[in-house]
């Protein structure tokens, strides 16, 4: 009886999981069917099956130890490596902050000029304190001392950066010992 | 005490709850192990480090199978090591032989020496499974996990475990074709 080498390839595929009962009803019964009419699949489906029994023989073994947790260290990553991301986090946008304040004189202040100092003042080229052009009567003052925060805080950056660097190298130093 | 009681304690530090639970679960963790590593030094390290693994991650734990759950901490811990070793291939296949508990009913040398002489040929034949198929055969047909299971270990789908599961077999049962005979 001429049976389409389809539904033979189609079914070899199903055979594993009709073994487990992992089929839908439509296909358990395409199974079925088939196997009724198919030596070649059943000797299959019964090598298969042969298979799968030998796998469940295979016992379990009895653990050579007990793996009780004695205690679990912390994990030393967590807190400074955090913290000292955090904290150099901070101080870059804070750099930030002052330089772009800086750039735009957001801070400035127009200060009214005392009418005696006033043409002495004006007069002079360089006056430390007169940062731009003022109106009539006022001088534009920089009431921050933005270069020497610049600084601090460049400074403060670099420090941090180096600290959350060196404790992440730390951290990862244990980690590798704790595995090894 | 019942297993949900003993989560809750666990996720609120409790390392004796915790424990026990370890010694409820160890020997299917360590079979795990033991069937994808072959090496038992390796197996024992992959079980310590799985059940410490869980005891740190047990905050993230949800609910539901906490059986699945654990067992897929360990196996990904295997198929780490697994990736290693395939770039210094050092494990023998004689290493994948476990010696068969002896029996309750007290058997006989020639029981054990067949029994030894099968466990070594299965062991042989699933060294050359795939990483995944070899893990789907053991999840199913060594340690019992059902196919819903065996998904959430292995983070597939239904389809993929039963895809996996009859490729393992049709593998295995061409190794082990070529070395005995299947059928009476």
């Amino acid at each position: 009886m001429f049976k389409p080498k389809s539904e033979c390839q189609k079914v070899k595929g199903m055979l594993s999981p009709y073994i487990d009962r992992q089929l839908t009803s439509s296909e358990q019964g395409l199974v079925e069917a088939h196997l009724e009419r198919c030596e070649a699949c059943c000797r299959e489906l019964e090598s298969l099956r042969a298979v799968v029994n030998l796998v469940h023989r295979m016992p379990l073994v009895s653990p050579p130890r007990s793996f009780a947790v004695a205690e679990v260290a912390p994990k030393r990553r967590a807190v400074p490596v955090a913290v000292f991301s955090a904290a150099t986090a901070v101080a870059v946008l804070l750099l930030a902050f002052f330089f772009v304040s800086d750039a735009l004189n957001l801070f400035a202040l127009e200060v009214p000029v005392e009418e005696q100092f006033r043409e002495e003042v004006l007069m002079i080229d360089e006056a430390p304190d007169v940062v731009g052009a003022a109106g009539a009567g006022y001088e534009t003052v920089e009431n921050w001392p933005f270069w020497q925060l610049e600084v601090a805080f460049a400074a403060l950056v670099v420090v941090l950066g180096a600290l959350t660097i060196i404790w992440w190298r730390r951290s990862k130093a244990v980690e590798i010992a704790v595995k090894s | 005490m019942e297993e949900g009681d003993l989560i809750l304690r666990s996720k609120e530090g409790d390392l004796d709850a915790f424990n026990q639970l370890v010694e409820k679960y160890q020997r299917e963790v360590y079979n795990l192990a033991r069937r994808m590593l072959g090496e038992a030094p390796a197996a024992e390290d992959a079980t310590q480090e799985a059940f410490i693994s869980a005891f740190r991650g047990i905050g993230k734990f949800r609910g539901g199978n906490f059986r699945a759950w654990l067992l897929s901490i360990v196996a990904n811990a295997c198929r780490d090591q697994m990736r290693f070793w395939r770039r210094r291939p050092t494990t023998s296949l004689d290493a994948l032989v476990l010696e068969p508990e002896a029996d309750r009913d007290a058997q006989s040398p020639e029981d054990y020496a067949l029994r030894r002489e099968l466990g070594e040929k299965i062991a042989n034949a699933l060294a050359t499974l795939p990483t995944d198929q070899r893990l789907a055969v053991i999840l199913y047909d060594i340690e019992g996990l059902s196919y819903e299971e065996i998904a959430q270990v292995m983070n597939s789908s239904l389809g993929t475990v039963r895809s996996r599961l009859s490729r393992a077999r049709a593998r295995l049962r061409q190794y082990l074709g070529q070395r005995m005979e299947l059928l009476p």
